[in-house]
């Protein structure tokens, strides 16, 4: 296993009691990196060994929890599923994600993200795996968490810059849509809005960064399919019309 | 409702679930947590809701805790698991005549197992190794680690717990000998500041041993790292557990699109100095491959540790197997420590609600509070609702 330093520059900050963003400044942290090691690896030994007082957002290390977005050399990413030295640089930028409330240095707070989800949205899907296959005892179905996960790449990579709910918001409302056939009326209702289905110009960033495949994009598309199948009036012009 | 205030320290699954139940009971509770919430151990553990199996031939009442919790959290957080069961497979003779005592200590623990036909097993599971000789189904499941203690913490903060992250504590304030509350520094607005308490719970895990330290009382606690690696495919529905005797890289938990091997079990001094030992990463793919042959031959995912917090010294064990999945709670003033101060030591992620359960019944019996716990009856928010 090959090891190469690498120099961490870090957006730092804090923030005041109304939490708006103050002394934000860049630091450089140098560390040792061997092939293996992510980005979020890296964090966690500047912040053990030189900075303690460093704030970045993780949990599950593999890309399940989603809190560990941000900005690496300028591309949306997980730092968990980013190796560092895979990244072929010799120093490496990181900020956070604009799009949410900051918190200080690389944390932010995701609450914008989930302003326009749908209520009472399940987390549940069935499981497509051996989907046809024998079940056991009662069962079923297999089941599974949904693939989104809720880290908020897709919402910061957007370049839509009307009021839009956003590709994250919008892929949940088709998910609940397949979960929950029955609520179809309601929830089609709810994106046929000037900031709901149609801002979208497909720029298609949002299916790009998506660290585990929802493929936002798709889930608006369809959206937008299923409100004109069932008869109602868009609420607006589609955004890549609008854009051309 | 008392007017009693609690401060937690340590926003894992064990301080989620204690500040939901002290609100339910009507105690004041604040939470500190000086990252992310779960960025310690919970978040990073394997993800396997355990009904008990695992631990039935050796401890029947840990066992019989896990079947109970795992009952209980399916119905106040189901959102938040993956009710696939369990499968345990025999690969050999040896682990055949495992089978025999697994299934009483099931029995006794109060686990439900049922045997089925290799055949049967093959085909609800096709990507098993098609030589196993045994297949005995249990109520396992998956937990989303995130998602889970969200649940725990949106409910408390709706129910009026206030939580602060990224807010490390410095040390204790005194009143007399005993502890009168927290010193924490907020690293958002990078100021100091004391918050009082009538009294301050560790729960720490892992960590425990470094905050007691701050009182100068010293804990029997070992962090015991343990290493997870996750291939890009979700293989299996059910958890694969090897059925013998517990030991290194014997489960495969599948969660949403991945498959994940784990673990190993080391003994270390401080939780946050672990990385993940290359050859862990081999002997992990080793170890699945017998379970399910294509398993490393999908594309790796990620691998990564977890510090467990086992009770128990490190020096009183030679393999950190032997040190105990259990916990208990320890009355600091009871002892040679300063009053005011429980630490909760030792635990496992299914048994969270019960160990918030057995912390509050003693923070409730210390104040005179006969209000019972509700959390096992009580559902929980949804995971979002954390961020409302």
């Amino acid at each position: 296993m090959s090891h190469k330093t690498i120099t961490f520059s870090v957006s730092r900050s804090n923030i005041d009691e109304a939490g708006q963003e103050r002394n934000r400044r860049r630091q450089e942290f140098s560390l040792e990196v061997n092939d293996r090691m992510t980005v979020l690896d890296a964090l966690e030994v500047i912040r053990r060994d030189q900075d303690q007082s460093l704030m970045y957002r993780h949990s599950c290390h593999h890309g399940s929890c989603g809190t560990c977005g941000m900005i690496i050399n300028g591309e949306r990413k997980l730092a968990c599923l980013t190796a560092a030295a895979a990244l072929e640089v010799d120093t490496i930028e990181l900020q956070p994600l604009r799009t949410m409330n900051p918190l200080g240095d690389l944390a932010v707070d995701p609450t914008p993200l989930f302003a326009d989800y749908p209520d009472g949205a399940t987390y549940i899907r069935r499981s497509e795996v051996h989907a046809e296959g024998r079940k056991p005892f009662e069962v079923d179905h297999w089941e599974r968490f949904e693939d989104c996960i809720e880290c908020g790449l897709c919402v910061s990579s957007c370049p839509v810059t009307e009021s839009f709910i956003g590709p994250a918001a919008l892929a949940a409302h088709n998910r609940e849509l397949i979960n929950r056939p029955e609520r179809r009326t309601e929830l089609l209702e709810a994106v046929n809005t000037e900031r709901g289905a149609w801002p979208c110009a497909r720029a298609l960033n949002c299916s790009r960064v998506c660290p585990t495949g929802v493929y936002p994009a798709k889930h608006i598309a369809e959206l937008r399919k299923k409100i004109e199948q069932d008869g109602m009036a868009p609420a607006a012009e589609p955004g890549e019309k609008r854009a051309r | 409702m008392s007017s009693y205030h609690v401060v937690v320290i340590g926003g894992g699954g064990t301080g989620a679930a204690i500040i939901h139940d002290l609100r339910l009971r009507g105690i004041e509770a604040t939470l500190v947590e000086r990252g992310e919430l779960t960025s310690g151990t919970t978040g990073r553990h394997h993800g396997q809701l355990h009904c008990g199996a695992r631990y039935a031939v050796k401890d029947r009442a840990i066992a019989r805790e896990c079947m109970e919790e795992t009952y209980i959290l399916k119905r106040i957080a189901a959102e938040s698991l993956e009710a696939n069961y369990g499968l345990f497979v025999a690969l050999t003779e040896e682990d055949e005549e495992h089978a025999p005592v697994f299934i009483q200590s099931c029995v006794e623990s109060g686990i439900p197992t049922k045997e089925v036909p290799v055949e049967h097993a093959l085909e609800m599971e096709p990507n098993l190794n098609p030589e196993i000789k045994r297949a005995i189904m249990v109520p396992d499941g998956t937990i989303d680690a995130w998602r889970l203690p969200l649940q725990f913490f949106a409910t408390a903060k709706h129910n009026g717990a206030r939580v602060h992250t990224f807010t490390p504590v410095t040390g204790f304030t005194y009143s007399g000998s005993n502890i009168s509350g927290v010193q924490v520094y907020d690293l958002k607005t990078r100021q100091e500041r004391t918050i009082k308490a009538d009294l301050v719970i560790n729960a720490t895990g892992a960590w425990a041993g470094q905050v007691t330290k701050m009182a100068d009382v010293e804990i029997p606690i070992t962090p015991g790292p343990g290493t997870m690696v996750a291939v890009k495919k979700r293989l299996n529905n059910m958890v694969i557990s090897r059925l013998h005797p517990v030991g290194d890289g014997d489960i495969i938990v599948p969660q949403r699109g991945l498959s994940i091997i784990g673990t190993t079990q080391y003994k270390t001094d401080d939780p946050d100095d672990i990385a993940v030992p290359e050859d862990d990463i081999t002997e992990m793919y080793r170890c699945a491959d017998m379970l399910i042959p294509s398993f490393s031959s999908r594309k790796y995912h990620a691998a990564w540790i977890a510090a467990r917090p086992l009770a128990g010294a490190a020096s009183s064990v030679d393999d950190a197997r032997n040190l105990s999945r259990d916990f208990n709670v320890v009355d600091h003033g009871e002892l040679d420590g300063p009053d005011g101060l429980l630490s909760v030591i030792g635990g496992k992620a299914t048994v969270l609600r019960a160990m918030a359960e057995q912390t509050v019944d003693a923070v409730c019996a210390k104040f005179g509070v006969t209000e019972t716990c509700r959390t096992a009856e009580t559902p929980l928010l949804a995971h979002r609702a954390y961020f409302a």
